[in-house]
């Protein structure tokens, strides 16, 4: 027989109160190392506690309330490893490259998507020159009308530090769009990248046209290359998403979408850093012509072959040089 | 007597124990971010008059700061938008300042704590559930789960649970000794269903209208009180002392 639930409580409260003293220190990080062995033991007994109150108790508020003890002890005791600088060192050496490498085919798609919008744009304009009406921002054809490059004006109006991290975040939003639109199946990253394909096709037959082809590419080269590049790679990473909606292959598809969003986002954050850099060669060196063309396409060539570099080398293993597949994250 | 079983976490532990941790529901998830966004649209004003203050340069002293002030106002906003939620949840226990102070935490589906990725992965995608308007995405994907998760909680393996302020203090308060009691009717052991009952009953008492009061005590005494008419009577005879008289028929079982 059960002992009745006042006597119960008012017997074995002095330990629950103990318990969550010692887990409000854990959460304010002064727990000391005698007293992280106490947790455990206390721990233990409320969960035995538990156990008992669900057989005799079920459904009480002293079942709830050690639940709810339980709860968060389990929470603070198996805690995931910190991740400390070690770790985001070991992410950026090793663990970034390595998920794009194991994810290219999807990298791969979403480059080929990429280019196919930029031959479309580029083909419609060149074909019929009203089709800039169409695909090309208005204010950017008011300035090609007036045979300017509307980058000109990018660093008149603010300071160039400014302008370079206005620019960083906003691609990095960009980035974290084309990503997170993987959870329409896959179809708003598709939109994305094939309209900003477009896009950029468009303006650059459109600039060939009126005979600015120069003047564009003196404006991208230096920043082009990684900053495409980064927009293909979160493409990739949303296009893994949406297959992991469609296709979930042979787990629940809730457990799919943990699992591929897990690697997936590692794209992403992988290509944060690299995005604020560009950022700052799109705000310093890329407007106006305070650095020769030649200067710019020479830094241009040399960030992005170095980028991908890094990306197809960094922490290769011999086991995947082999080509034995990495496990994929379980 | 049973309401309809809440939406509720099962989380086996390694010590063999089956924790069952109640869901925050849209209610709760709505009000915190609420709170969460007030406090960074407070932010946001704060720093937008430093910022004019520094463009303006009323005093002349912030000339050569005021390109470092639209720097720092553009990263800032990335920050607020971006970080916050993420930054908050990985360090303070899956916990933002409005789900601290609505009692919710993140936790990964089998109930451990949340990991940098999962975070990432689920504040990231507030760009896609925010759409097209206010939310709308999330709240939709919240109504149709049965866990109430938003769309970045399903891609990140996260959902929210509830912390609820459960006072113990009820079961061991004392009863107040001024009114006499019939003595010696405890006869019958209380379950723990009557103990509760009782208890929930007293804590809400001050707060119920007088006839209710006086009905729902008179139903709780028919149910765990004395048998005799006599005992009976007395302790009905006024509000006080049926309550002092339930009071003492739950602390007595010690």
């Amino acid at each position: 027989m059960a002992t009745p639930l006042p006597a119960y409580v008012a017997q074995r409260r002095t330990d629950w109160d103990a318990l969550q003293a010692l887990l409000a220190k854990q959460r304010s990080g002064t727990l000391k190392l005698g007293e992280l062995r106490t947790l455990d033991t206390l721990y233990r007994r409320a969960s035995a506690d538990l156990a008992h109150a669900q057989t005799f108790y079920a459904g009480t508020d002293v079942h709830r309330f050690l639940n709810q003890l339980c709860g968060q002890a389990y929470a603070s005791i198996y805690q995931p490893p910190r991740e400390r600088w070690p770790a985001v060192r070991e992410f950026f050496r090793r663990e970034f490259p390595a998920t794009l490498r194991r994810e290219r085919g999807f990298v791969g798609a979403s480059a080929v998507l990429f280019i196919l919008g930029i031959l479309l744009g580029a083909l419609v304009v060149l074909w019929e020159p009203r089709g800039a009406e169409l695909l090309v921002p208005s204010g950017v054809r008011h300035y090609v009308a007036q045979g300017r490059m509307w980058t000109d004006d990018i660093l008149s109006v603010a300071p160039p530090n400014s302008v370079a991290s206005s620019i960083a975040t906003n691609n990095l939003t960009v980035t974290i769009v084309t990503f997170a639109l993987g959870l329409t199946g896959g179809l708003g990253t598709l939109f994305l990248l094939v309209n900003n394909g477009v896009h950029i096709g468009a303006i650059s037959a459109l600039c060939a046209r009126e005979g600015m082809l120069g003047g564009l590419l003196d404006f991208i080269a230096a920043h082009g290359p990684v900053e495409l590049s980064i927009l293909v790679i979160a493409g990739g990473a949303g296009l893994m998403v949406g297959q992991a909606l469609i296709d979930p292959g042979e787990l629940p598809r809730g457990q799919a979408l943990a699992v591929r969003g897990r690697e997936a986002v590692k794209l992403v954050l992988g290509c944060a850093p690299f995005l604020a850099l560009i950022g700052v060669v799109e705000g310093y060196v890329s407007p106006g012509d305070l650095f020769p063309t030649w200067l710019k396409a020479g830094l241009g060539l040399v960030l992005g072959a170095l980028f991908w570099a890094y990306l197809l080398r960094a922490g290769r293993t011999d086991a995947e040089a082999t080509g034995v597949p990495a496990d994929s994250a379980s | 007597m049973h309401s309809a079983p809440t939406p509720h976490l099962d989380v086996a532990t390694p010590e063999r124990v089956a924790l069952t941790l109640p869901i925050a529901g849209i209610g709760y998830r709505c009000l915190a971010w609420l709170v969460d966004a007030s406090l960074l649209f407070f932010f946001w004003l704060v720093a937008y008059f430093a910022f004019t203050l520094l463009v303006s340069d009323v005093l002349g002293v912030f000339q050569a700061l005021s390109g470092v002030g639209q720097t720092l106002m553009v990263v800032g906003v990335f920050a607020t938008q971006w970080l916050y939620w993420t930054v908050s949840e990985v360090f303070f226990h899956g916990q933002t300042v409005g789900k601290r102070v609505l009692g919710i935490r993140v936790v990964r589906t089998d109930g451990s704590p949340v990991g940098v990725y999962e975070s990432a992965v689920r504040n990231l995608c507030r760009a896609v559930d925010f759409l097209p308007m206010l939310y709308a995405a999330a709240c939709v994907s919240m109504l149709l789960t049965r866990q109430h998760r938003r769309l970045g909680d399903l891609l990140a393996g996260t959902l929210l649970v509830r912390e609820e302020r459960i006072d113990l203090d009820k079961y061991t308060a004392a009863p107040a000794a001024s009114v006499p009691l019939p003595q010696g009717t405890g006869a019958r052991p209380l379950s723990p269903e009557d103990v509760e009952l009782v208890l929930s009953f007293l804590s809400r008492a001050p707060g119920l209208a007088p006839e209710v009061r006086q009905r729902l005590g008179a139903r709780l005494v028919e149910r765990v009180g004395p048998d005799d008419a006599e005992a009976r009577a007395a302790v009905l005879a006024s509000a006080e002392s049926t309550e002092a008289f339930l009071r003492a028929r739950v602390q007595g079982e010690r």
